[in-house]
């Protein structure tokens, strides 16, 4: 996604202070401490370099130093006044604070320290702009093994600190149980579950793991890099996807396509989605979960499975009420 | 002549805007701030710097309007520096690893640009970042909707809005009906966003889902709200049930996790004597509150979980199992089927 104007000006201000307060930093350093890359760092200084009061004759302008700049390393020389930090606008204060205190929900993180006094110390800063806040909720929904579920977000922290591996005992959407081995990625929730997103040994992939379906977890030596993996806060979309199915849902059911990662290909009355999935036993649950949301499923093949499984389950119901 | 890009021109704004000794007149930015000089015409400019204005607004940049009394409509801008600086914030290492993660709860909403330039604010007074805390929470992306409502909501300000009925049906397409509403908060659960506020005209509280909002929202002024706001607006939620199941051996592992274990005499004599485990089950029983979200746990194992107790679960179980079964007869597709290999 295409920066906008109005990121780049901030970050652009913001080097500026924090130039102002660290003389003479490398520009990989201001590279990662602002989260983009050198390129972009030498054309924000670029720019600034040329900017400042109208005249712009030398003296006018926000100056660097050249042989700084010659070796890779940014030293502002004249920050043209420019050097106070801009407050937050009523909005960014807003998301960040909301952002903030909706993680404090998250299973296993709650109760990390710097959350709490990021907290305190960004409400306190911001004062009035954050006000909006107290008027926005995030209600996740409590998961019934809410405490099984924040022992095990535990134990897979400390082993993402620690580097260590994990035997993970799983059951799977397809009621499958297995045991194996996962170096701990990142932990994620969606505001409903909370996942694991692991690379697993035995598919040699990352898999995401959902914490209520852990019976069991333990640590098992160490882990090891993955940089394959990708960057942590990818979708749950699944990696190797051994099937392409469509949906046709109700427009309700659009945070279907949201949650994994999935395609809307027609919207109207009603609501195609392209989705990828890792097995057709996942899909048969979130089919019959979706229940009469779902209008249509192709290929044509599957949706008969799945009614068939449905109208087996049906027959049963009958049979012990009769 | 060469273009200045976007950035650079509303940099120089905020440059001259901070050092002039008294203000700026549109003229005199257009003439002498580096950038304005590429608008063709006046139009163009008038729309250029409009536009920069109202970001640099937008960024939390206090650009006041100065008017002279002496000469009538001439009006100068200045940034008022007092107002400019962030209030000072002595952010740790972990601390800002914890605000760039909460950054990314935004991640495909509208609001993701903002809480990231919110962190790049801060970045400019903190250290490195510490290794973050290795865990991401998703939301919901909130409709566009969700900033005036927020804005209503923190300045009791009425609202009016379009609005499809749910009772319209999944499917319908009924014309949005006008509703008029005071907002009391923004709420999201179940993966959708809601608007908790007072209907005018139905005078009662009502849940408003955002995606069914039609069009933009009109905000009225400040404090034209009159209802007052209950003092907690959160809603119980619903207090467990006991849930009787019937489960097929060895199956579904996952549903046992939550099995209570209960002696004979906690066990309700009706459902012992109205609900007899069928042959082939084993008898689960499991305390919830969302009965809608283990009706679709449930319905996924299809034969291998039956529900015995109470009615209205087992009625959502069957209700989704017959929506399954119908798909065997679902009408031809309109196009070509899905390659099953892509």
């Amino acid at each position: 996604m295409p920066e906008s104007t109005s990121e780049r000006l901030a970050r652009l201000l913001a080097l500026v202070t924090y130039l102002s307060d660290h003389d003479d930093v490398p520009v990989a350093e201001l590279a990662e401490h602002f989260a983009v890359s050198r390129a972009q760092i030498l054309r924000d200084i670029d720019t600034l370099w040329v900017s400042g009061t109208p005249g712009y004759q030398p003296d006018d302008l926000l100056d660097f130093s050249s042989d700084a700049y010659d070796a890779q390393r940014i030293a502002l020389t004249n920050a043209r006044g420019m050097d106070r930090p801009l407050r937050l606008g009523t909005t960014e204060a807003v998301s960040l604070v909301v952002a903030l205190r909706a993680m404090q929900s998250l299973p296993g993180v709650a109760d990390t320290p710097a959350l709490s006094t990021a907290l305190a110390k960004l409400t306190a800063a911001v004062g009035d702009a954050a006000a909006g806040a107290e008027k926005v909720s995030l209600e996740p929904r409590t998961e019934p093994l809410a405490q099984r579920v924040a022992e095990h977000a535990a134990i897979v922290r400390e082993a993402m600190r620690t580097g260590t591996r994990l035997r993970l005992t799983y059951v799977s959407a397809a009621d499958e149980t297995t045991t194996r081995l996962v170096d701990p990625l990142e932990l994620t929730s969606d505001g409903d579950y909370s996942y694991l997103r692991a690379w697993c040994l035995r598919a040699d992939a990352v898999r995401h793991f959902r914490l209520d379906r852990f019976l069991d977890l333990l640590p098992d030596g160490a882990a090891q890099p993955h940089p394959e993996a990708g960057e942590v806060g990818t979708s749950l979309r699944p990696q190797d996807a051994a099937l392409r199915v469509t949906l046709t849902l109700t427009p309700r059911s659009r945070w279907v396509a949201e949650r994994y990662g999935g395609t809307v290909t027609a919207e109207g009355e009603t609501l195609e989605v392209e989705l990828d999935v890792a097995s057709t036993a996942w899909l048969t649950q979130l089919v019959l979960d979706l229940g009469a949301d779902v209008l249509g499923l192709q290929p044509d093949t599957l949706a008969r499975d799945i009614a068939a499984r449905a109208t087996r389950a049906l027959a049963a119901y009958e049979e012990e009420v009769a | 002549m060469s273009t200045v890009a976007p950035a650079e021109r509303a940099m120089n704004l905020v440059i001259a805007l901070t050092h002039t000794p008294h203000r700026m007149t549109r003229a005199e930015i257009r003439s002498r701030v580096n950038g304005y000089a590429d608008a063709p015409n006046d139009d163009a400019f008038e729309r250029m710097f409009e536009r920069d204005k109202d970001m640099l607004r937008d960024l939390g940049i206090p650009v006041v309007t100065l008017v002279n009394q002496a000469h009538g409509d001439d009006v100068g801008y200045r940034i008022d520096t007092e107002h400019y600086r962030l209030p000072a914030i002595d952010l740790t290492p972990e601390e800002i690893g914890v605000l760039s993660a909460a950054a990314q709860v935004w991640q495909g909403a509208h609001l993701d640009p903002v809480a990231r330039r919110a962190v790049t604010k801060l970045r400019a007074i903190s250290p490195a970042a510490a290794d973050d805390v290795g865990a991401r929470l998703r939301v919901p992306p909130p409709e566009a909707t969700f900033e005036p409502l927020v804005r209503a909501a923190t300045t009791r300000a009425r609202v009016s809005f379009r609005y499809r009925a749910a009772s319209s049906s999944a499917r319908g397409s009924i014309t949005p009906a006008r509703r008029r509403v005071e907002p009391w908060r923004l709420v999201a659960r179940d993966g959708a966003w809601y608007l908790q506020a007072w209907d005018l005209d139905r005078e009662a509280e009502r849940l408003f889902r955002l995606s069914r909002i039609a069009g933009s929202v009109s905000v009225a002024e400040a404090d034209s709200a009159t209802q007052p706001v209950p003092a907690d607006l959160r809603r119980e939620g619903a207090p467990p049930r006991r849930c009787v199941l019937a489960v097929r051996p060895d199956r579904a592992a996952a549903l046992r996790l939550r099995a209570v274990v209960e002696g004979p005499e906690e066990q309700a004599p009706e459902d012992a004597a109205s609900e007899p485990v069928p042959e082939g089950y084993e008898r689960v029983v499991v305390l919830e509150s969302d009965l809608e979200a283990l009706a679709g746990m449930i319905a996924g194992y299809t034969a291998d979980v039956l529900v015995l107790a109470p009615a209205d679960l087992r009625a959502g179980v069957i209700a989704r199992l017959r929506a399954a079964a119908a798909l065997a007869a679902q009408p031809a597709p309109n196009r070509q089927e899905a390659d099953a290999d892509a």
